[in-house]
């Protein structure tokens, strides 16, 4: 973990509201960790690490004056990272159930993992992923039975977590979330993204931000 | 003079129990403030903990701890030796009342020979008993303040106060007339923040909308105390924050929230006081 500045390379629109940041430089992470990202607001924002064509690449959804800062005004940003936990996937093929926010870390486990990747979007893709992609709640529902695997990671939505769960639930072990808790620090010392975990307490930040599916409260 | 430079600290709470020492030059770093420990565990509060405003962060956090037997087990374990070996170590105590405050105090008097010094919470407003209530009953707690210096009669004592429960400078009043060494201005106030969707944080109020609010606390209580140890707190982002807390009486700085924002503010404030020693 360290400070350092990540400078922009090319910035990509994927769909209307999620952008695509190619970064500069070249960071070691391993699948699963984050970075902080400075905005002009009081707090860095969590952002999954990825690749595209190999370079350091994030996706943002632009909803706000800290992800627009991000996406459109600065040019270098001040970040903290790598943090998080490594992602470490079962014995067996696997498929990742990710929204347009987490598709460059879905690329990247692609490369490293024996996975497939499904993108779920709400809105019309504006360039070929180079993945299946479904687009709407209608075809994503439609989709979802359908997938063979023998572990499920879901990045996206609460509502994508959500449907995922309550279709795959009878195979809850080989479930895998990322949760996108409020984080203040990212680094184990807030406590602000703690929660109750079926094993005890939690920090997204430190413990995660991935955890299987049977850790999760779905009440 | 607590003897730490620079005259930097950072804050009990946002630094956790030294996260942040893998992220800043411990060299620009006077002394690091561990997280609140209780006498009682302290566990989880609801979800969401933390929001923030344009100029304000708000938390619950609530003094989650592991309460002071797990915390002193690690102690003797070495988990906290990597925070000693970079820097100098400030205690911060808490509890939900007068006898726990005494409890604590006698649990780790062995031990308070590792720290610089010990800081007492007296001002957490996020708790439901404990924090600021105790000093709205000003005689009892004078008196607990009398009873811990006599528990730990060499130790650098501070008073972590707010500006709620009592007159700041009238609670600053009573630590003196205890023999404390000093105080730390301000801890966080009492907020409300409203998400867009209509659910409502209850919590402590910190961020940049605070520095206003400290700047007078230290400058009040300089005007009537000019002994005490004042370690300024609440709303410092910047070296050039740092200059005026220290123009109006300050000895020291305690850095909180800005982590979050970026933790180089520490280098930058650091460097600011440089090779002065308080």
């Amino acid at each position: 973990m360290e400070n350092f500045c990540l400078t922009k390379d090319k910035v990509l629109r994927i769909n209307s509201d999620t952008y695509l940041l190619i970064f500069e430089e070249r960071l070691p992470f391993e699948p699963g960790q984050f970075v902080m990202i400075e905005t002009p607001q009081l707090v860095r924002k969590p952002f999954m690490l990825g690749r595209w064509n190999e370079a350091l690449a994030i996706s943002v959804q632009m909803k706000g004056v800290g992800t627009r800062y991000i996406v459109q005004e600065a040019r270098k940003l001040k970040a903290h990272g790598p943090l998080g936990k490594a992602f470490v996937p079962p014995e067996g093929r696997g498929v990742v159930v990710a929204s347009p926010t987490c598709v460059t870390m879905a690329n990247y486990l692609q490369k490293r993992c024996n996975c497939e990747v499904v993108i779920g979007s709400k809105t019309q893709v504006r360039f070929e992923l180079p993945f299946r992609t479904v687009v709407g709640d209608h075809e994503f529902l439609r989709l979802l039975p359908t997938l063979q695997y023998d572990w499920c990671l879901v990045a996206g939505s609460d509502s994508m977590k959500r449907v995922v769960w309550e279709t795959f639930k009878n195979k809850k072990e080989h479930l895998f979330f990322t949760l996108e808790e409020y984080m203040g620090c990212g680094v184990g010392a807030c406590k602000s993204c703690s929660f109750l975990a079926s094993s005890g307490l939690k920090y997204v930040c430190k413990d995660g931000p991935i955890f299987r599916g049977d850790e999760l409260c779905w009440e | 003079m607590l003897g730490i430079r620079p005259p930097l600290i950072i804050a009990s709470g946002p630094g956790g129990y030294g996260e942040y020492l893998n992220l800043i030059n411990s060299k620009c770093l006077g002394a690091y403030t561990l997280k609140t420990v209780t006498y009682k565990p302290r566990s989880l509060t609801e979800a969401p903990r933390m929001a923030f405003g344009s100029f304000y962060l708000i938390n619950h956090i609530g003094l989650e701890n592991p309460g002071v037997d797990k915390f002193l087990e690690s102690l003797r374990l070495g988990r906290y030796d990597g925070i000693f070996k970079r820097t100098k170590v400030i205690l911060s105590l808490g509890g939900d009342d007068l006898k726990e405050y005494l409890k604590i105090t006698e649990k780790v008097k062995p031990h308070v020979d590792r720290f610089v010094a010990v800081e007492y919470n007296f001002s957490c407003p996020n708790v439901t008993k404990g924090g600021f209530l105790l000093t709205a009953k000003a005689d009892d707690w004078a008196r607990l303040l009398g009873r811990i210096r006599e528990l730990l009669p060499k130790t650098f004592l501070l008073a972590k106060l707010g500006i709620e429960g009592i007159l700041i400078e009238r609670a600053a009043g009573y630590v003196n007339e205890a023999g404390w060494e000093g105080v730390t201005l301000v801890n966080t106030v009492r907020g409300l923040h409203m998400n867009p969707d209509g659910r409502i944080l209850l919590g402590g109020l910190s961020g940049p909308i605070l520095k206003p609010i400290s700047l007078r606390a230290v400058y009040e209580v300089r005007k009537r105390y000019q002994n005490l140890y004042i370690v300024a707190a609440g709303g410092v982002y910047s070296a050039s924050d740092a200059r005026e807390f220290i123009a109006v009486g300050a000895n020291a700085i305690s850095v909180g929230s800005a982590l979050f924002k970026d933790p180089n503010v520490i280098e930058e404030i650091g460097k600011e006081l440089g090779g002065v020693v308080k």
